[in-house]
């Protein structure tokens, strides 16, 4: 049990009508890069909000290096650093003076520390809380969740609002943060931010945990949403045949699916084809989960 | 419609708390004339002189008395000449809600960006608030009339209506007033407290008109416009010249807040603004204050509180200052009636009348400060602050005694300094205040606060939502308790079901051991319920 960061038995807030999070059984050993997944509204936040002991469980318990997250919270947060989702409205002070602030709560800050972060995130300490940005916003939360250097770090989907430079350098923190030993509890609803961090992913759907992996064993979840504009009509047939292209759709001269895998058969198929435009991106969670799961049953 | 039904759901905890103290001060006033004033000819002309001479030393803070031998003359000067100020206090603030605090909050934003034009959105608000001070200000005359009526009291219809009209026109031109200072501005607070600090001015102005001649000033106050008519003692007639000039200055100062609403930046103020040009700085700030356990709080809010502090020792020194004149005016004009209701309530000196003048007025200012403070403790929850003081070391226990500790500080603070001002005044005037018992009655003024806050802790941390409007209903009714008692005659004990009566009257008489015992238990049993309360509930919940 002292080799886990986070261990959760059983852990249970019901809010009624499916709300919630339910029976959750997870553990994160110490040293690790967890990812938490799951579209919005499936329980991520409930869950932070308990492991952080600002919320009551229904039932069971969740423990952080083996203190009880809710009986001990005071002994859990000198170990643990976390940046919520929503984020606080500190209106009129600075930056400098809430981290001063939340420094002196902590009392085992050093102002260097606090700089060395501001500094890599860009972040002005000198403006209003409320002059910033929502971005700048989110860089002064990372600032409170890691300037104390934790041992655990929670972070409630971090990267919103961060441009993809800021971004890159957030990761690199938390590189440095696992290298320095601290473990990390990360949530997200984007399975590419996980990948570019974590070594093991927990999805979480409608309240319960679907399944726990490591890595690599998502990449068959990896899915594009493609969508192809023809010059002369959709080759449909031949389309059908593409290996991992999935849930295809034509309407007039496009055609859309989920394209599982490589890229390969598909620009295979195009060839010879008159093609005046292809677009792709990342589908939702939601997406994925359903034709993942559908595609497993 | 629906910007229409969102700002009715906005106003409605409004709506229900101002009919409620609306109908209270009135029904309750025409009740306790009909207990009090008698029932012969010559028993309302006695009545009616004392209550004049009292009347007339308290013209600071209410209208100059007139026909006091009549309901209508008694409600026109004890309901409505209350009444208008509340209700002016209840127009700024929702003013500064509609006009900075929904923006403040992201809502103005989402509404605007669904479509909805700047002027919609603005003349939508002033419309709501049009409607629920017309329904609020409506049914208190309503049943103020019934209560009247019944009680074998008949007031006339017509001047209940002028002077329901009266008070509405008034009322929407103080929230003009709260709506153009809320442009000025870009928090809700600065709002709020600007805009209710700009109403007491204006009604300070009024006072002191009646007393004094104050120029052409005097014009400026909705309050002293408002005066002009006395509806209730002149069969409804309103004079036209200050009934006009507060409708077009209500619709001036609306329309200036609208237009400077559609031209200046959301989030922004209607004021030109140089920009800052600060060098940047990744350091956090070296000021110690800011990591000391209380002092923090205190470091955070001291803006704040020395503005309390500043404002309350100068009102003290002005009610200090017209003690002298009120009393050596009562023991000579005072009718022997008059003069032996003051002795029976021990008002025999200039130490006791400081007492009943100061203190009664300093304990619902504390006890405002207090309720501010509970509604800062409320939003700490729903704003997210609370969540991230506790995701620090920090125990929710701590929280709780932490606020409190600095409460009781900061209003020792402001306590002092009212004191010290009184001690200041009425040593120039050589009024022979004892300074000992000035320093315990004001030292004892602390536990004012303390009871209050403690009730408003634990309220804000079991139904944060709702804290304020049940800690300000807690006030209301100690409030009407300490007014009525003496009035119907009730019991002692409810007498001390008001946190205001605990207090007694420590600067003409024995001070109140029993009852400050009484305020502390309240302030401990509340600080321990929120202890408790404090463990069991979801933050942000």
């Amino acid at each position: 049990m002292a080799g886990d960061a986070v261990e959760t038995s059983g852990l249970t807030k019901d809010y009624g009508n499916g709300r919630g999070i339910f029976d959750l059984e997870l553990r994160v050993p110490v040293g690790e890069v967890f990812g938490f997944l799951g579209p919005n509204g499936a329980g991520k936040t409930t869950t932070i909000r308990l492991l952080m002991g600002l919320i009551h469980a229904t039932r069971g318990s969740a423990g952080i290096f083996g203190l009880d997250s809710d009986r001990d919270a005071v002994a859990v947060k000198r170990t643990v650093g976390y940046c919520p989702g929503e984020l606080p409205q500190f209106g009129g002070w600075r930056g400098s003076e809430i981290v001063a602030y939340v420094a002196g709560l902590r009392g085992d800050v050093k102002d260097a520390a606090i700089t060395a972060l501001a500094t890599r995130l860009d972040l002005d300490l000198g403006r209003k809380y409320r002059e910033y940005s929502h971005g700048n916003k989110q860089k002064l939360a990372l600032v409170l969740a890691f300037m104390h250097q934790p041992r655990l770090v929670i972070l409630d989907e971090p990267t919103t609002g961060l441009d993809p430079l800021v971004q890159q350098e957030f990761y690199a923190i938390v590189r440095d943060a696992r290298a320095a030993g601290s473990t990390i509890f990360v949530s997200s609803h984007v399975l590419s931010e996980v990948e570019h961090i974590c070594d093991r992913v927990g999805i979480v759907r409608e309240g319960r945990l679907v399944t726990v992996s490591k890595l690599g064993d998502l990449v068959g979840m990896r899915a594009f949403h493609v969508e192809i504009e023809f010059a002369d009509g959709v080759p449909a047939e031949q389309l059908k045949t593409v290996r991992g292209l999935e849930q295809l759709r034509v309407e007039g001269r496009r055609a859309s699916g989920i394209l599982r895998g490589s890229f390969e058969p598909l620009m295979t198929a195009l060839i010879g084809r008159r093609v005046i435009g292809l677009v792709s991106r990342e589908p939702s969670l939601e997406e994925i989960f359903l034709t993942y799961y559908e595609a497993k049953r | 419609m629906t910007l229409l039904r969102i700002g009715l759901k906005l106003q409605r905890t409004g709506l229900v708390a101002m009919t409620a103290i609306g109908v209270a001060a009135g029904v309750l006033n025409a009740l306790a004339f009909v207990a009090v004033a008698g029932a012969s000819q010559a028993e309302r002309l006695a009545f009616a002189h004392s209550m004049e001479i009292l009347g007339t030393e308290l013209s600071y803070m209410l209208p100059i008395p007139d026909h006091l031998d009549t309901l209508a003359g008694y409600l026109q000067w004890r309901a409505l000449g209350v009444l208008v100020l509340i209700f002016g206090i209840w127009a700024v603030i929702s003013a500064t809600g509609g006009g900075r605090g929904d923006e403040e909050r992201g809502l103005v934003e989402q509404w605007l960006a669904a479509g909805a034009s700047r002027a919609r959105y603005i003349a939508t608000r002033v419309l709501v608030f049009t409607l629920v001070a017309t329904v609020a200000i409506a049914a208190t005359m309503l049943l103020t009339y019934v209560a009247g009526t019944s009680s074998g009291e008949p007031l006339p219809v017509a001047a209940m209506a002028s002077a329901g009209v009266n008070l509405l026109i008034t009322t929407l031109a103080c929230f003009g007033i709260g709506l153009v200072i809320a442009q000025l501005v870009t928090t809700r607070r600065a709002a709020g407290f600007g805009a209710a600090g700009a109403v007491l001015v204006l009604f300070l102005i009024t006072g002191a008109s009646r007393t004094s001649d104050i120029g052409p000033i005097r014009w400026i106050s909705p309050f002293y416009l408002y005066e002009r008519s006395k509806p209730l003692t002149t069969d409804g007639a309103l004079e036209p010249g200050p009934v006009i000039a507060l409708v077009v200055g209500a619709f001036v100062l609306i329309a200036l807040a609208v237009a400077a609403f559609v031209r200046r930046d959301l989030g922004g103020t209607a004021l030109p603004r140089t920009s800052r040009t600060a060098r940047p700085t990744t350091t956090p700030s070296r000021d110690p204050l800011l990591r000391i356990p209380v002092v923090a709080l205190l470091r955070q809010q001291w803006l704040w509180v020395l503005t309390w502090t500043i404002g309350l020792a100068a009102v003290s020194a002005f009610l200090a200052s017209i003690v002298k004149t009120v009393i050596d005016t009562l023991t000579t004009s005072a009718t022997p009636i008059m003069r032996a209701y003051f002795e029976r309530a021990g008002l025999v000196g200039y130490d006791s009348f400081v007492g009943a003048i100061w203190l009664s007025s300093v304990m619902l200012i504390l006890c405002a400060y207090a309720i501010v403070q509970v509604q800062s403790w409320s939003a700490d929850d729903a704003e997210g602050r609370l969540a991230a003081v506790l995701s620090a070391p920090v125990s929710r226990a701590r929280v709780v005694v932490e606020r409190l500790a600095a409460l009781l500080v900061a209003a020792g603070v402001v306590c002092a300094a009212a004191g010290a001002a009184v001690y200041w005044v009425a040593s120039s005037q050589s009024l022979g205040i004892d300074g000992s018992r000035l320093a315990l009655a004001t030292g004892l003024l602390v536990t004012i606060p303390f009871a209050f806050a403690a009730i408003g802790q634990l309220l804000a941390v079991w139904r944060p939502r709702t804290a304020l409007v049940l800690l300000s209903a807690i006030a209301v009714v100690s409030y009407f308790i300490v007014q009525f008692v003496p009035l119907f005659d009730w019991p002692e004990w409810v007498a001390n079901l008001s946190l205001f009566s605990l207090y007694g009257m420590p600067m003409s008489g024995e001070v109140n051991w029993s009852g400050i015992a009484g305020l502390i238990g309240v302030g401990v049993v509340g600080t321990i319920g929120a202890l408790f309360a404090v463990q069991r509930r979801d933050v942000g919940a």
